[in-house]
Parts: structure tokens; sequence; C-alpha cells
């Protein structure tokens, strides 16, 4: 009997230690929005991008996307990218998750956070399911944002309009407009990322030639850079000389490279 | 007629039960629509079933090793975008209780499962027709946990109608988190793991 009672004290301590050592261990929903560690990173890691690229006029960023579920690949991807040393920053281009659930974007964000340059992130449409979307604007944060790399602009817009049912503008065009017009005067070159491609099932597609219309106004428009395919590709949709380079999913063990200077850009997609 | 025999064959199998000196659970059993009433209520706290769930339970087995519950709980404001219910049916084993003395036994093991459904339209059962078809493939409302726990439980003399006050932990975790340290070396049981605490009062004494 005493030694009944000694196991059951033991564990009982054992188990409120266990949860004095974190909190992280108590969760009330898989779906709630009560999230442990760092938020806003966009805003962080963008002012770090700015602060330290300002003035330059060449820069080099690799592109990762649709982790989702992936961590041992992302894990991996983050290893590489920090080895080589010539990487300013980083942009993923959504799916972070699998199933919008807040566990999942607090792995992957613990998993970027070991990148030792700044990333950004965009919202992905496996992140606007259940309350995925909201877990995203906390971690991450906005569905459309403009940031400036040197002297090169990165208009990032959210086209995942299949889960927006019409309620919000997606892609935003009047977001679009306000980049042509507010472009800064020290930028000469501008780069689009999305996560789903023009005509892709979750782009709107009735209006994707007035999209392209939109970016080609944006000034010195390079190149178009999205995920959601899973599959490397380089796409002229448009005929009018855009590329849109869609970048693998993690699961295939590539990331793309980007470097921009004044003699034009120039990518590849690296294997690791 | 059919009631009686069944009745028979139950007492029969009642005293089949082997004795255990420490383990005194015994199973009250209700005749008729009684049968339908609770035989205990709980409180748990966290769980994936929001911040509190309250519930009701049945307890069958010849040493009430087997309980149902159904629980009703809520995520508030303050933990979500709003408040939303959880409706939670659950099912647990306790193969041993070890009565230590008069008033307290130990539970050293508890086990099982349970399904949890939460309100709102940002969930769904079967995906909105608007995608194509298995576009997601899974649900966003439903979660199954499976969970390992602990309990004591208190027995209290003073009044007729609770026999039995229980606290107890549960760790667990759902499907969607299994799934996810299932295909990945790097997710560590620590990622997955959640722990839960109740309170279980096990309520009207016969007469």
């Amino acid at each position: 009997m005493n030694v009944a009672l000694g196991k059951s004290g033991i564990s009982w301590l054992a188990a409120l230690s266990l949860l004095s050592a974190g909190c992280d261990m108590i969760e009330y929903h898989p779906y709630d929005l009560d999230i442990n560690g760092k938020t806003d990173v966009n805003k962080e890691n963008i002012a770090e991008i700015e602060t330290v690229l300002d003035g330059r006029d060449g820069i080099s960023f690799a592109v990762i996307s649709d982790t989702q579920r992936w961590y041992d690949e992302t894990e991996d991807a983050v290893a590489s990218i920090n080895a080589r040393g010539d990487i300013d920053f980083v942009l993923h281009t959504g799916d972070l998750s699998d199933f919008g659930a807040k566990l999942e974007f607090e792995l992957q964000r613990d998993i970027l956070e070991k990148l030792t340059v700044p990333y950004v992130c965009l919202l992905g449409n496996h992140d606007c399911v259940a309350t995925g979307k909201q877990v995203f604007n906390r971690v991450f944060g906005d569905d459309n944002f403009v940031f400036k790399a040197g002297n090169v602009q990165f208009v990032c817009v959210n086209t995942n309009a299949l889960e927006f049912d019409y309620s919000e503008a997606v892609p935003d065009l009047s977001f679009l407009g306000g980049a042509i017009e507010n472009s800064p005067d020290d930028v000469d070159k501008t780069v689009v990322a999305m996560h789903a491609g023009p005509y892709s099932e979750q782009f709107n597609n009735n209006i994707a030639d007035v999209f392209e219309f939109y970016l080609r106004r944006l000034p010195g428009l390079q190149f178009c850079v999205y995920g959601h395919g899973h599959q490397l590709a380089a796409d002229d949709f448009f005929d009018d000389g855009v590329i849109y380079y869609q970048c693998p999913c993690v699961k295939k063990r590539v990331y793309l490279h980007f470097t921009i200077d004044e003699n034009g850009y120039e990518y590849e997609a690296v294997d690791f | 007629m059919v009631l009686q025999t069944c009745g028979v064959v139950l007492a029969g199998a009642a005293d089949t039960v082997a004795v255990r000196r420490w383990d005194k659970r015994v199973n009250w059993k209700y005749d008729g629509w009684e049968r339908l009433k609770p035989k205990n209520v709980k409180v748990q706290y966290a769980g994936g079933m929001g911040f509190l769930s309250f519930g009701a339970g049945w307890e069958y087995g010849r040493r009430n090793q087997w309980n149902s519950d159904f629980f009703v709980g809520f995520l508030p404001k303050r933990y979500s975008d709003k408040l939303h219910f959880t409706f939670t049916v659950k099912q647990t084993y306790t193969p041993w209780s070890i009565r230590v003395c008069d008033w307290l036994s130990y539970e050293p093991l508890t086990c099982g499962l349970y399904f949890t459904a939460i309100n709102g339209e940002d969930f769904w059962q079967r995906e909105p027709g608007k995608y194509p078809n298995r576009y997601y493939n899974f649900s966003s409302k439903v979660r199954t946990s499976i969970f390992l726990g602990q309990s004591l439980t208190f027995y209290p003399d003073r009044y007729e109608w609770l026999r039995g006050i229980g606290v107890f932990y549960e760790i667990g975790t759902n499907e969607l988190y299994i799934v996810s340290k299932a295909t990945n070396r790097t997710v560590s049981m620590r990622d997955i793991l959640r722990f839960s605490f109740g309170v279980k009062m096990q309520i009207f004494k016969p007469h």
C-alpha cells in the first residue's frame, strides 16, 4: 500500500514539474490563438533587411516554399542556406502549415528562427484553414505587404482567392495600385512574390490579365516568384516577358537562389 | 420476462467477479429508466477540449472499469478570435483501482480516446463544395485524441449523494500531431504531448 502511495506521489510530482517546465504542454485547443513564442516576425525581419541592405545595388536571396509538415526537410534547407554565407535574406512563399493548426506555425517559425539571415513569410492557402490565417497574421504578419531590400522592392501579395469567397479582394488590386503609386524613389527594381500563381485553382483567374497589367506598372519589374505547385517551373504566363518562377515544395529538397545586380538577375535551383 | 432473464444473467455474472482485496470498486446498477442517469460529473481543464469542459459520465463494467462521457466546453475569446464551444465524447478505461485506505484509492492507469468538435464557421466536417475533391482531405472541426493518465479518488463519508471525488491528469495528443511526429524525426514527443487536469464527482449513491 505504501509503495502504491509513494508511486502516485512521485507521478503527481513529475506531472506538476513537467507542467511548470513549460506551459506549451497545456493546450486549450489545437486551433486556439494562445501563441507561444515570437510574434510579428515579418515586421522585425523586414526592418533588419531594410537597414542592413540600405544603399546596396545588388542583393542575393533564397526562396523556399510549401514547407508544411516537412519539418525535417525545412531543417535541412535552413542548414544548407546557413552554410552558404552569401544570402542576404530568405523569402518563404507560403504554406507553412498543413492543417492550419497553431502548433505547425510555431514549429515552422522555430526552425526558420535558426536562419542566420532574416526571413519573410507569405500566406499560403493551407495557412488559411480554420483559424490558421489568424495565427499567421499574429506570428508572421499581414496578407499583403511591401518591403525594400537595397534598391529592390518586394511586393508580397495574397493570391489565395479560393479561400476568401469574395469577402476580401484577393488579389487586392488597390494594394497593388498603392504599391505602384508609393514606390520609393530609391527603388528601381521590383520583384513580386505570391503563394498561388496565375491560372492555378486558387487564383482569381477572371482577373489574371488585370493582375498582370498592374504588376507591369511596378517600377523595373524583374520577375515573379511563387509556390503552391510543389514543382520547379519557369513560365511566361502572359507572353509579355515577365517570368513566373515556381519554387518547389521543400520536400523536393530544392530552394531557389536569386541574385539581382546592375546587370539584371540570375537564378539557380539549389539541391540540398 | 426478458428483463428478468437479463437480470438473472447479470447477477450471475456479478457473482463471478474475482475478489480483489485492493480493488473495492462497485458498480452501482440502476434499474429501468434510471440507467440513463449519469453516475458522475466532471470538470476538465485543457486537453484540446477548450479552457474548461463540463461533462457527465456513465460507468459500467463489473468494477466500473469503463466510463463514457459527454462534455461541453468553452474556449474564451481571450484565447481565440471569439467564444467557441466544444463538444466531446470520451471513452476511458481504468483497469485497476488500488484502495490505499478507507477514504482513498489510487488508479495507476487510465487510458482512452475522445472526439472533440468545435463550433464556428471557420471549421468544417466536410470540405465546402468550392474545393476540388479531397483538396485538404481532413476535418478541421473534429479532432481525435488519445491519452494516458492517473487518478486519485477520495471517498467522503459525509454526503450520501457523493460516493467519491477523483482528481486526475492525462497526457495526450491528437491525430494531426501524431501524423506530424510520425513523418518527422525532428518533431519531439514534447512538441506533441499535452497535459490535462480534471475533477470527477461520483454522484447519486443508491438508497
